[in-house]
């Protein structure tokens, strides 16, 4: 079992320990979106043993890590501003490019443009929340935020995922180890996002823990 | 050409990394500036706490002059008043019915004397409340009160118009400045004349008080920390952003003015 499907099944037992009864239903349906991110993760990974092409597996993934994420996101800006329109837009945005990326070059061929347009629009919106934190004039536990850390988490991962996606084509040259150094790059992004999501899991737990 | 590749290729992997540690510089920055907000928003409620124990501080110490205005009042006017209406009924003899009666309307004067000074008793009494009703009605009480031993000409000048909104901190604290005044003029000074100014001008509240008293070195008051009273002046006239000023010299009286932002 590789590094990046172990973290992932470990988010995804925490958020069922932490979120399962949780009384906001975004946050509750995060279990499930870890669970679809396993099934993908390792269904790829099948493949790809098995010699197939899984890119396909990726590109429907992507519908379900667009909408969970922009709900999630939604749902932690929605406490500051009303976020709806600008979520919707997103999402249609995103909507629009994935047509056209399937129509271009087919379903079987991994929508690279959707998901850096994605990963950048999730950087704004992380930026935006970081923004409204600032701006805002109570003072919050940021150390025991769960949205804090979840947005932490979102924006190492998909700043990340940006910049390496711009630099790819210098950086698939540069090997260490036998492997890519994109594939470590990758790899401690998708370590640092599921350690910082875990802990906002925590913490939320913690939250519904001592509210009730 | 090789070697430049390489070149770039370092670069770009610099680059990369500069751009991958940027998030932890933006996540430190928000968790060091709420730090900083949290610092803040606890010294904002702890200047609030002190500001509202002095503001209840200066309540009672209102409360404690006027209790000690009274008790002076009940012992040196009214109490001798009474005693000498009691004096003078016990010495009547009603044999004499002429020098009874001259008695009697002695003892009636004496009894509506204090009747009268009951009810100026009763006004002092209401002294700390009457700063609802306004500073410069409180104020006016207050003269009354000292111009009532005979040995103070107060003069009181009153000068542009008040804000149409009041702050009641603001005024108990003025108040509170003008009873220590008083109180110094009346144990130190040896004054015979005080001149009292209330004036608002420029969005502030401006009270001035002179007397002609033996006045004092108010610089090695400063110095050697004896002048509790007029730091207390000083420290309540800061709480509410204003500032006291005194001026004194030996045998040149004494000016003292209090400027205090409004309302």
């Amino acid at each position: 079992m590789s590094l990046i499907i172990f973290i992932e099944i470990t988010c995804f037992i925490i958020a069922v320990i932490c979120l399962i009864k949780d009384a906001d239903m975004t946050w509750r349906s995060m279990a499930l979106f870890l669970l679809i991110t396993c099934i993908t993760e390792i269904t790829g990974k099948l493949l790809k043993h098995a010699h197939q092409h899984n890119q396909w597996v990726y590109n429907i993934f992507l519908v379900f890590e667009a909408s969970f994420t922009s709900f999630m996101f939604s749902n932690i800006i929605g406490k500051y501003i009303n976020s709806r329109p600008l979520f919707l837009s997103g999402l249609a945005l995103i909507l629009l490019l994935y047509v056209y990326e399937v129509i271009d070059h087919g379903f079987f061929v991994f929508n690279n443009l959707t998901a850096t347009v994605m990963s950048v629009i999730f950087v704004v919106y992380c930026f935006y929340y970081y923004y409204l934190l600032i701006k805002d004039e109570q003072s919050i536990d940021l150390q025991r935020s769960a949205p804090f850390w979840w947005v932490a988490g979102a924006l190492f991962f998909y700043f990340g995922s940006t910049v390496v996606n711009l630099f790819l084509s210098f950086l698939q040259d540069v090997s260490v180890a036998g492997h890519n150094i994109t594939y470590f790059i990758f790899t401690a992004l998708t370590v640092i996002l599921y350690s910082c999501w875990s802990y906002s899991f925590i913490c939320k737990k913690w939250l519904t823990t001592s509210r009730s | 050409m090789q070697k430049m590749a390489n070149h770039i290729q370092e670069l770009i992997l610099i680059a990369t990394l500069i751009f991958l540690l940027a998030p932890v510089f933006v996540i430190l920055y928000i968790l060091v500036y709420n730090r900083r907000k949290i610092k803040h928003i606890e010294e904002k409620e702890q200047m609030k706490l002190a500001f509202d124990a002095e503001i209840v501080k200066t309540q009672l110490e209102v409360q404690e002059q006027t209790m000690q205005n009274i008790g002076a009042d009940l012992h040196d006017n009214i109490g001798q008043l009474l005693s000498l209406s009691s004096l003078t009924l016990s010495s009547i003899q009603l044999d004499d019915l002429t020098k009874a009666r001259e008695k009697i309307d002695a003892a009636i004067d004496l009894t509506g004397r204090s009747i009268k000074e009951m009810r100026l008793l009763g006004k002092l009494l209401q002294g700390d409340q009457l700063l609802g009703v306004g500073l410069s009605e409180a104020i006016c009480h207050e003269i009354n009160w000292i111009e009532k031993s005979g040995k103070y000409q107060v003069d009181y000048l009153h000068e542009g118009e008040m804000p149409a909104t009041s702050n009641l901190d603001k005024d108990l604290i003025l108040f509170r400045i003008l009873q220590e005044v008083m109180n110094n003029i009346i144990k130190h000074s040896f004054a015979t004349k005080i001149n009292i100014k209330l004036a608002y001008i420029a969005q502030n509240m401006e009270l001035h008080i002179d007397d002609n008293g033996v006045g004092f070195d108010a610089l090695s008051l400063h110095a050697a920390h004896n002048g509790m009273g007029l730091q207390n002046m000083q420290k309540r006239a800061r709480i509410v952003g204003g500032e006291v000023t005194i001026w004194s010299l030996q045998n040149e009286g004494t000016r003292i003015s209090v400027i205090i932002p409004y309302p």
